[in-house]
């Protein structure tokens, strides 16, 4: 990774007395495919429309290429955005939509001409030059949105959930797709989203936030191995979340016995959250597991099962390619590596208890958040 | 039910276009009036285009309407954004307050804002006429400012707010990004607001009325003015084509913002027709603003000198219907005056237009009473004979009279006398003794009475025999027992209604003045005139005066002058059917007209004849309330036609409730599946 564009120093915004942003620390590399990731309320809009100057933080200062930018309008910044709902000129083609910016800008004609049928080829819409916005699929119009921001040659192009209105299949190729236009324009993207997979599967860097408040920075493999804790490790695919004692280093125990972890550096007898991932746990004959318990309800995923256990009262999530059905009593093993320790945090017993898991209840929680953007 | 809705919404569409269809009929008019529809006709369209104060009149209008509509939409379209943008408590009380001017009566406006301009007209500024095409101007922009920023308002807030964080985002200023991409989305707002503002300017009277000066007047001001006599055809005709470019002009913004629908829905660029058209519109927008404000900058530089008349309605011969064009006649005759005419419809408005200030007027012709009363408020100046020597003409009768005893102030113009009219095809000859035959029982509900209060007490006073300028309150008192005792008898108080409804013989016995009834007996042979010599009846007088507003005073009294040329005079009463007092004006005006006994009375008769005086302010008011009280409906009054037609209101009303409930309720929905 190359040299730091962007630095945000104890960045605070509030709105009528209510805190959003808390100290947001944070930089960000050139070329860097950099990630917001939280639920709807965590501040990741509000961070995103600072960078891009359409909000003044309350306290803090964006750093931009070792320069203060707090004063500096948006039309003066080197930075384009993609909005939420794409933002697109309803009353402009799709050639006058992404030639707007180069137009204000007062480019020659054949300049702007040339810059925007290239961008047409990038984003695979050539020839769609004379179409009303209106005539376009969602789709389209978000890679006009795209080609319109990017057509002005941005240092960075900031992304606010620019695939929530999608469909799922057009969000996994979109993905890809912005993937390809990143890597190939050598652009530094900031994007904004809720969706973990999304933000796994195409950032460098992926900022995890929540009320206002970082609460891991790091690689997406690290997020997802490491988190830091239970909020994260619940955000961040599906978790089961136990109180443990940490007797020494290596050495946890929970649910009355004691297992041999990866971890260490915690103090003696620390209590600690015990973190479980589902799909890491080996499901044996009863007689040989670690823990034995009962199956109270099985769903079929595709991919695999999730079932749903109960262990003396605690009910766990288990991901199984092997069918159990409903009332087995199965035995687990937990190897020391699919043990993943942390410090106990104003999360903890928040999350990673299935007892009122329900298949839907993700799905619920998604569709919500998309209506309340 | 749904059968049902499509009646009711019919009936309704039929409720509310009626009155437009029956204008336009009558525009195409033979008949003299609608209630004789006799054969079509584009006569009146003709006669419109032909009459070129009209069509100034409605120049005024548009060119008011289209500089007030302009300067409306862009501040209230700026205004709207500013409000826009702040907090949503603020934006309320505001946009509350912009309300209110809406709602605000439109009377209580106007004496606001003719009292402001007076004030830092007259007051802070010193100018002579406070009142101009300027005020005007900012009257019509601050009604219509409410309406735009109304209809922009509710655009911008279902613009979707990321387009102007969007249009900054790709380099736009703020200015910019206003032009460049909000404009655009609140478009439809702004057209709408802006028709609604032209509309509204088009067509308004109340407001315009109480800042309108001297030198501009517009269409709907003017057309109250005539009041004298009935409006002339040539009117509806311009008025149904105002009608249809309002409609056309409704109807193609709702085509346009149909098609704009389609448009972003469908593949098609912006046909060069509708570029066109567009740009068609931004020209004629421009080409207004600047005739504007040329008018502004140019229309009181005018070299010649302008003389303000004030005069009653269709109370100068005008060229219409082959009689003299009398101002083109002074003017030709003195090319460096230009009269500009404007009008009041009685006595009283001139006289509240005069106290209120802040006008020019150079000659007014008030009647008798209220000359005595505008003498005795110091509002006339004294006039220099020496340059009216066209007033030795004057009949030795009419000098020195009763409201001018040392004829100082004034010269006589017209005379009359109020008589009866009455169809003799209905009226038997031996019940035409006097003016008790307004009180005769056997034509209960076919009387007519003359709707003013000063002469309703008149009949009253000659009938029962007291003087006319009484002040004795039991006197008034008597007459307005009188008038109550006729009231069951009457059909309709009236005044110019009374043409069309003892012409076409649904009253047979009206009292009206004998210019007027003059007119009535040419088109309807079975009326007749009779003049209550024994009782005695009143005999009035208009006289040109000056007020003390003038500006340009020998050229008033040169106007003077003219009108009493025995030439122009005879002339002009071919136009309106009045009494000369030039005597030799006889000689040029028709034969008829001349020896018409009911114009020109016998000197014997003349004698019974008195004049009214101007009574005091206090009497003027107390005389009004008893002939109000008088003539009010009473609740178990005789007057079933009234009491039908109130019925007939009620139920339309009640229909149109119904109808409306019916429409507001949703439809059933069909089951989901």
């Amino acid at each position: 990774m190359s040299k730091e564009l962007i630095r945000l120093r104890d960045l605070t915004m509030e709105f009528d007395g209510e805190r959003i942003l808390d100290r947001i620390n944070l930089y960000i590399n050139d070329h860097e495919f950099l990630t917001l990731l939280g639920p709807s309320g965590c501040g990741k809009t509000t961070t995103l429309r600072i960078i891009g100057g359409f909000l003044n933080p309350t306290e803090g200062t964006v750093i931009f290429d070792g320069k203060c930018i707090n004063e500096l309008p948006p039309y003066e910044r080197q930075i384009n955005t993609v909005f939420q709902r794409y933002a697109l000129f309803p009353h402009l083609n799709v050639f006058d939509n992404i030639a707007f910016g180069l137009k204000v800008a007062k480019l020659p004609k054949e300049e702007i001409a040339q810059r925007v049928n290239h961008m047409l080829e990038v984003v695979s819409l050539k020839g769609y030059g004379h179409r009303n916005i209106g005539s376009l699929s969602g789709g389209q119009q978000q890679r006009v949105a795209i080609a319109r921001a990017l057509v002005n040659q941005p240092k960075v192009l900031l992304l606010d959930e620019p695939l929530g209105a999608l469909d799922l299949r057009l969000r996994k190729d979109m993905q890809i797709e912005l993937k390809r236009i990143q890597q190939a324009m050598g652009i530094t993207f900031i994007y904004v989203t809720h969706d973990q997979e999304e933000a796994l599967s195409m950032s460098d860097t992926v900022v995890v936030m929540d009320k206002g408040r970082i609460q891991q920075i790091g690689k997406p493999e690290d997020i997802y191995n490491e988190p830091k804790n239970a909020f994260v490790a619940d955000f961040i695919g599906e978790s089961n979340i136990l109180d443990g004692v940490m007797l020494e280093d290596y050495k946890v125990r929970f649910f009355g016995r004691t297992f041999q972890c990866v971890d260490k550096g915690f103090a003696p007898n620390e209590s600690v959250d015990v973190v479980i991932r589902p799909e890491d746990i080996d499901i044996v004959e009863p007689e040989n597991g670690h823990l034995v318990g009962t199956v109270t309800s099985v769903t079929f995923k595709g991919l695999n099962y999730d079932i749903i256990v109960e262990f003396k009262g605690f009910k766990w999530l288990i991901q199984t390619t092997d069918y159990q059905p409903e009332g087995a009593t199965i035995g687990i093993r937990l190897n020391p590596e699919d043990i993943h320790i942390m410090h106990k945090s104003e999360y903890s017993g928040m999350f990673g208890d299935y007892s009122s898991y329900s298949a839907e209840y993700d799905e619920l929680t998604a569709d919500a958040a998309d209506e309340e953007e | 039910m749904k059968k049902m809705n499509q009646w009711l919404t019919v009936l309704i569409f039929v409720f509310l276009y009626i009155p437009m269809a029956v204008l336009i009929v009558a525009s195409f008019n033979t008949g003299k009036d609608i209630t004789q529809f006799e054969g079509f006709t584009f006569s009146q369209y003709a006669e419109l285009f032909r009459d070129e104060d009209l069509l100034n009149l409605l120049g005024n209008s548009v060119l008011i309407a289209l500089l007030s509509t302009a300067i409306s939409v862009a501040f209230g379209t700026l205004a709207a954004v500013g409000i826009h943008s702040m907090k949503a408590k603020m934006r309320n009380v505001v946009m509350n307050l912009t309300n209110i001017p809406m709602t605000n009566p439109d009377i209580v406006t106007g004496v606001s804002l003719s009292l402001l301009f007076v004030f830092v007209g007259s007051g802070l500024l010193g100018q002579r006429e406070s009142l101009n095409f300027g005020t005007l101007l900012i009257a019509h922009v601050t009604f219509g400012l409410p309406y735009v920023i109304l209809n922009v308002m509710p655009k911008l807030q279902q613009m979707n707010p990321a387009l102007t964080d969007a249009a900054m985002d790709l380099g736009c200023t703020p200015v910019q990004a206003f032009f460049k991409v909000i404009i655009h989305e609140i478009m439809p707002g702004i057209v709408a607001g802006g028709i609604m503002a032209f509309t509204m300017s088009l067509d308004d009277f109340v407001i315009s009325y109480f800042v309108t000066g001297s030198d501009f007047v517009t269409l709907p001001v003017e057309i109250y003015t005539y009041t004298k006599k009935p409006i002339h055809p040539k009117v509806y005709a311009m008025f149904t084509l105002l009608f249809a470019l309002i409609f056309i002009l409704v109807l193609a913004m709702n085509l346009m913002q149909i098609r704009g629908e389609k448009k972003r829905k469908s593949d098609k660029v912006d046909s060069k027709g509708v570029m066109i058209a567009r740009r068609v519109v931004a020209a004629i927008l421009a080409v207004a603003i600047a005739v504007g404000c040329g008018f502004l900058i140019f229309g009181n530089r005018r070299e010649k000198i302008t003389l303000n008349v004030k005069n009653w309605g269709m109370n100068m011969a005008d060229g219409t219907d082959d009689t003299l064009d009398l101002i083109a006649a002074f003017e030709e005759k003195y090319p460096d005056i230009d009269v500009k005419m404007s009008y009041y419809e009685s006595n009283e408005a001139l006289f509240s237009q005069l106290s209120n200030g802040g006008i020019t007027v150079d000659v007014i012709i008030p009647s008798d009473y209220m000359i005595d009363r505008m003498i005795k408020e110091n509002m006339l100046l004294e006039l220099n004979y020496d340059n009216i020597p066209n007033f030795s003409k004057v009949d030795e009768q009419f000098r020195n009279p009763a409201f001018d005893p040392e004829n100082k102030y004034t010269v006589p113009y017209t005379w009359g006398t109020v008589g009866i009219l009455y169809n003799s095809k209905y009226v038997s000859e031996e019940d035409v003794t006097g003016w008790e035959l307004l009180w005769n029982e056997k034509y209960a509900g076919k009387i007519l009475m003359i709707d003013n209060s000063r002469d309703a007490f008149g009949i009253a006073q000659y009938l029962l025999g007291y003087d006319v300028n009484t002040t004795d309150k039991a006197e008034l008192q008597a007459c307005a027992d009188k008038l109550s005792q006729q009231r069951p008898l009457v059909q309709q108080y009236v005044m110019d209604q009374i043409y069309s409804i003892m012409e076409n013989e649904e009253a047979y016995i009206a009292p009206y003045y004998a210019g007027d009834c003059m007119i009535m007996m040419e088109n309807n042979p079975d009326l007749k005139f009779y003049l209550p010599q024994e009782q005695g009846f009143n005999l009035f007088t208009d006289a040109m005066c000056i007020p003390t507003c003038c500006k340009e005073k020998d050229a008033a009294e040169k106007f003077i002058n003219f009108l009493c040329e025995p030439e122009i005079a005879g002339a002009n009463m071919d136009y309106i059917c009045y009494a000369t007092p030039i005597g030799e004006a006889k000689e040029h005006m028709e034969e008829y007209l001349a020896e018409s006994e009911i114009i020109y009375p016998e000197e014997e008769v003349l004698e019974s004849g008195t004049a009214y005086a101007y009574l005091s302010e206090e009497i003027s008011r107390y005389v009004e309330n008893l002939y109000q009280e008088a003539t009010k409906i009473s609740a178990s009054g005789s007057q079933e036609e009234e009491s039908e037609g109130s019925g007939a209101v009620v139920v339309a009303l009640a229909v149109m409730a119904v109808a409306a409930v019916l429409l507001m309720m949703p439809k059933k929905k069909k089951p989901i599946k």
